[in-house]
């Protein structure tokens, strides 16, 4: 199950063997103590039924009486858990929603890997790897369009020109997480800008850091609410120190807005402070035009960008120079205002990299870290050194309380997949591994081999399978997301349509809605035996449940040979018996359900004819006489000529039609009919004779009846002829 | 985390839910049985659908049948009986409760039985307090009422006449939950006893060429083939290698491998992988959850804990489910 491969000579982790201590889950709606028994059952997916019983079991008969407690109220109780350590950022409707969109995104990329393999294999040459990128980052970004929160944080019409925070949406660390993943495994175009796009990513998520501790983006919150009381901002130490920090970490337009909020830039200071605001001017013109090294440029964002190094690094000696140059100007000896002078001149120093500034003006190690890259390092390239310098910072900044994106990022730089994996696991739950482990292998030799091995101890799936699994359980727990678990299981080459052919079996298929939608994912994906299983479910339920017609026509479905057998067997016992008109219908219905396919060796075509017969005989009793007992009379004959007619319901059949045979008005057989049954008859008498012979469920007199109307009847025939 | 769905009446000691966890049966010290049934697929309000009272002594065990065969369950009593209830409606109308079978009570009694699906039939396994397992079939899969006794047989491996009879406390039987038709029958079965060859627990198959049970596994240790065993059960396997099953006994719990192919003398290969120690005293029951990689447990102590094995093949306790008011 996730965790991190370990101990084995292979190992790629420096991670410690030992298995973590097991989580302890406290359950609350358990009945008042004592509990004498526990009984548990797995209902579908990660979902655990707990019956706790209150009584003790007697352990003899003896026993029985001596352990009831009078006083107690309930016997026990049944609770349903749900194991799922999922994030605790997303509540349950956001997390299905977040389910059911991440769907398409998942269900096309696969198709596309699967086109892709079809391709390679037919040796068109190896897939574009532009075009596979691209896929790539098409999924990407499509999984992080559904993480953003759809509600935009309340904000006003009006621009307040006071405002410098602006957010355009609440972050999340579950989108933060992903963007992570994005930039460093999947946007290969991105690579040679890493850190900048680093520098990005903590602007949009630095306010998540908040959340344990004070950072940059909660200074500047703070900063935000006084401003508006402030008279002369200029005059607060915490404008300016709002000020470094926001520089520090890169936020340049927050910057260059704050500045120009400075005092000097009133009307009415005109005269007295025209220096001051000069130098103010200075180092915002300076701050906007700091050279960037970027793939793409972002209206929003201050600074000179440069796509390659060679005119980025022209351009940033340039840039130093002047903010030396600056620096030692003297200017400054003519400005009067002490906090102006001294903000400055610091922020002059922090654009110079002075380390020990950075690090006062920096609250989060990742802020630190941000800062030597813009300013202190601007030319760190590669992962072993992003990786050094996030250790140095995170010696000076160490962490009382880590955020769960810190261990990611960490995993990340440490270039370790499989603390990338254990920690999107820990902290994001098993949607996030399912959905990564995608941009995690993309193009990465390293952590294809390890997550595509089939591995013996996880019985011969590989980690990405094992994955998709996990999270196919958890979606198979709840009633709204189960369907959706078919998508991930397919992917799944070793073991998902096992987990899926167990999963359809588990659904109440008595709820016809329900037993259609099974049945479709049965079709769509070629389950025929569990298809069969599960229509047989349904047909015994019918068919037990008085619902007699549903039960024949599901197990028709089935194709159940050996029910649908013993079913028309059951129905050659209704014959020769007085029915009621209902029930007669019923079983009527049911032989026309049976359909004419032979079952029982010419079973069924007796059936029928029985039934014409049957019903001619029901329509004399209905006093639609003569006709009807003409008809009656004929369907008797063909059954009795015909050889498929069983010996043992000849008496049966006769003695339903006594009737018929003492016709009152006139004989209704003529001689050779009369003959015919006369001969049927008598071979009857003689098979009585036979050891073999089953004695029809009659009055005993019923043979000597017949043969009295019988021969009433011909005497009377031949009177008449 | 946890939701509350069913309050159990008083003297109620035994539940067991049917395949799609919409309805609970419970057995009671008076026996009594109860069926709860949820009406909506999606909501989780359960309530009282039927009562009867199957026996004069407490029911001690209650288990559903497989779902192809109607909606029935057989209940084991105090006595030792154990008997077949069929819910059936005639006329979509009234919900009848209806007895299909009833065991003769006499000197061994019923301490475990388990329904089997295998190719042709259904078939019923009874482990009997005297030692003896009985395997009945189903002659007609529309009439839960019509039984035949298959076979009659000890658990044992090497038949010794003089074995003697032993009495048995309790006994755990557990099928191979695969359901297919290319597949062979075949349970295990363990049992608490005083007599050694009795207990551990071995693996059984229907060899359908002679009509005969025959033990293909042994699933302890030389060392360990006395202890009284407390609980088997099968692990369902969506498409490993190798069988899974879980062994519980007073030396812990006991994870097995087993070959899905016999060697020439006919017996599967089998190798422990782990054994688990967390519950102090018995384990009552343990159950793996539809994937066959979570192995839950509960016993005397009170506590449900699940196990998993590790991306190397370690087992090891991954979660604990404590009440908070012990």
């Amino acid at each position: 199950m996730p965790g991190l491969l370990s101990e084995n000579n292979n190992s790629l982790v420096p991670f410690s063997p030992e298995v973590r201590d097991p989580i302890v889950y406290h359950l609350h709606n358990t009945p008042k103590p004592p509990i004498s028994r526990l009984s548990i059952s797995w209902s579908r997916g990660n979902c655990l039924l707990v019956s706790f019983f209150r009584t003790k079991l007697p352990s003899s008969e003896s026993d029985t009486n001596a352990v009831e407690n009078p006083n107690e109220e309930i016997g026990g109780k049944v609770v349903e858990v749900k194991l799922s350590s999922e994030n605790g950022e997303v509540d349950d409707v956001q997390r299905r929603k977040i389910a059911y969109d991440s769907v398409s995104p998942f269900a096309l990329l696969q198709s596309h890997k699967i086109s892709a393999a079809a391709l390679s294999n037919m040796s068109l040459g190896s897939s574009n790897p532009f075009n596979w990128w691209q896929h790539i980052m098409d999924y990407s970004k499509d999984i992080k369009a559904l993480l953003e929160n759809s509600k935009p944080p309340p904000s006003s019409v009006i621009e307040d020109p006071m405002e410098v925070l602006q957010t355009v949406e609440e972050p999340n660390s579950l989108k933060a997480a992903w963007e992570l993943l994005e930039i460093f495994y999947a946007d290969k175009q991105a690579q040679p800008w890493l850190p900048e796009r680093l520098v990005d990513w903590l602007a949009d998520y630095d306010s998540l850091l908040s959340s344990t501790m004070t950072t940059v983006h909660s200074k500047l919150v703070d900063l935000q609410k006084e401003l508006v009381n402030l008279q002369a901002i200029e005059d607060d130490p915490k404008y300016w120190e709002g000020l470094s920090s926001a520089l520090a970490v890169g936020w340049l337009d927050i910057v260059v807005k704050l500045l120009r909020l400075h005092g000097s830039y009133q009307l009415d200071q005109l005269g007295n402070r025209e220096t001051e605001n000069g130098l103010v001017e200075a180092v915002a013109v300076l701050v906007s035009k700091m050279p960037r090294m970027r793939s793409e440029w972002n209206e929003s964002i201050l600074g000179e960008c440069f796509k390659s190094k060679p005119d980025f690094m022209k351009s940033w000696e340039k840039w130093r120079g002047q903010i030396a140059k600056l620096e030692c100007s003297a200017f400054w000896v003519q400005c009067d205002h002490r906090q102006t002078r001294e903000g400055l001149k610091n922020l002059l120093q922090i654009m110079l990299g002075n380390s020990s500034i950075l690090n006062t003006v920096t609250c989060h190690w990742m802020e630190l870290y941000i800062s030597n890259f813009l300013y202190v390092r601007p030319f760190t390239m590669g992962l072993d050194g992003m990786y050094s310098l996030a250790q140095k910072c995170m010696q000076v900044k160490p962490l009382s309380n880590t955020h769960c994106l810190m261990g990611l990022i960490l995993g990340i730089l440490g270039d370790n997949i499989e603390v990338v994996l254990a920690e999107c696991s820990r902290s994001f739950g098993p949607w996030m591994v399912a959905h990564a482990i995608e941009l995690l292998t993309a193009g990465n030799t390293q952590a294809e081999v390890l997550l595509h091995e089939e591995r013996y101890n996880l019985g011969g799936i590989s980690i990405e399978e094992l994955h998709r699994l996990v999270y196919a359980q958890v979606l198979s727990s709840h009633p709204l997301t189960w369907q959706i678990a078919p998508v991930y299981l397919t992917s799944c080459t070793k073991q998902g349509m096992g987990l899926l052919e167990i999963l359809l079996y588990k659904q109440p298929v008595l709820h016809n809605q329900l037993l259609l939608k099974v049945l479709e994912i049965c079709r769509l994906y070629d389950l025929y035996s569990i298809s069969s299983t599960i229509m047989k479910i349904a047909g015994v339920y019918h068919w037990k449940h008085g619902r007699k017609g549903s039960g024949v026509f599901w197990l028709q479905q089935a194709q159940d040979e050996v029910r649908l057998n013993k079913i028309a067997q059951q129905l050659f016992d209704f014959v020769g018996k007085p029915i009621s008109d209902t029930s007669f219908k019923q079983w009527e219905g049911l032989i026309e359900l049976l359909g004419s396919e032979a079952r029982t060796a010419g079973g069924l075509e007796f059936l029928h004819k029985y039934r014409d017969f049957k019903k001619s005989l029901q329509q004399v009793q209905d006093g639609k006489a003569r006709e009807a007992a003409q008809q009656a009379i004929e369907s008797l004959i063909l059954l009795m000529k015909n050889p498929s007619t069983p010996q043992r319901f000849w008496l049966p059949l006769l003695h339903d039609s006594l009737m018929l045979l003492n016709w009152q008005e006139r004989p209704l057989l003529n001689v050779s009919q009369t003959n015919l049954l006369l001969n049927k008859l008598q071979d009857l008498s003689i098979a009585r004779l036979l050891p073999d012979y089953v004695e029809a469920d009659l009055p005993t007199q019923a043979l000597g009846s017949v043969r009295l109307a019988l021969a009433t009847n011909l005497g009377r025939v031949i009177l008449e002829e | 985390m946890e939701k509350s769905l069913i309050t159990l009446d008083k003297g109620t000691v035994c539940s067991s839910w049917n395949y799609c966890r919409q309805r609970l049966a419970s057995g009671s010290i008076d026996g009594t049985l109860s069926i709860f049934d949820s009406l909506d697929p999606n909501s989780s309000s359960f309530t009282s659908t039927s009562q009867l009272k199957v026996n004069e002594t407490s029911i001690v065990k209650v288990v559903w049948i497989p779902p192809e065969y109607g909606d029935a369950v057989a209940t084991i009593c105090l006595d030792g009986t154990f008997s077949l209830w069929e819910e059936c409606e005639q006329d979509a109308q009234s919900i009848k409760w209806v007895m299909c079978k009833l065991s003769e009570r006499n000197e061994s009694r019923v301490l475990d039985l388990q329904f089997g699906v295998s190719s042709t039939s259904l078939k019923m396994v009874a482990a009997h307090s005297n030692g003896l397992v009985k395997v009945y079939e189903l002659l007609d899969p529309l009439d839960l009422k019509k039984w035949q006794l298959q076979a009659e047989f000890q658990n044992v491996i090497d038949t010794v006449p003089t074995l003697g009879k032993p009495s048995c406390v309790s006994a755990s039987i557990s099928w191979n939950p695969q359901r297919g038709e290319s597949n062979l029958a075949s349970f295990a079965l363990g049992f608490n006893s005083e007599l050694p060859q009795f207990n551990s627990s071995k693996v059984w198959e229907f060899d359908e060429a002679h009509q005969r049970w025959l033990p293909v596994a042994e699933l302890a240790l030389p060392e360990d083939k006395g202890d009284q065993v407390y609980v088997v059960a099968w692990a369902p396997n969506i498409g490993r290698p190798y069988e899974v099953l879980a062994v519980a006994t007073s030396k812990g719990i006991a994870v097995w491998h087993i070959g899905l192919l016999p060697d020439t003398d006919g017996k599967l290969s089998v190798e422990k992988v782990a054994l688990l120690s967390g519950h102090e005293g018995e384990v009552w029951q343990m159950e793996w959850d539809m994937g066959g990689m979570t192995l839950a447990t509960t016993g005397s102590d009170g506590v449900v804990r699940l196990w998993q094995s590790n991306l190397n093949g370690v087992w090891h306790e991954q979660a604990t489910l404590e009440t908070t008011s012990t």
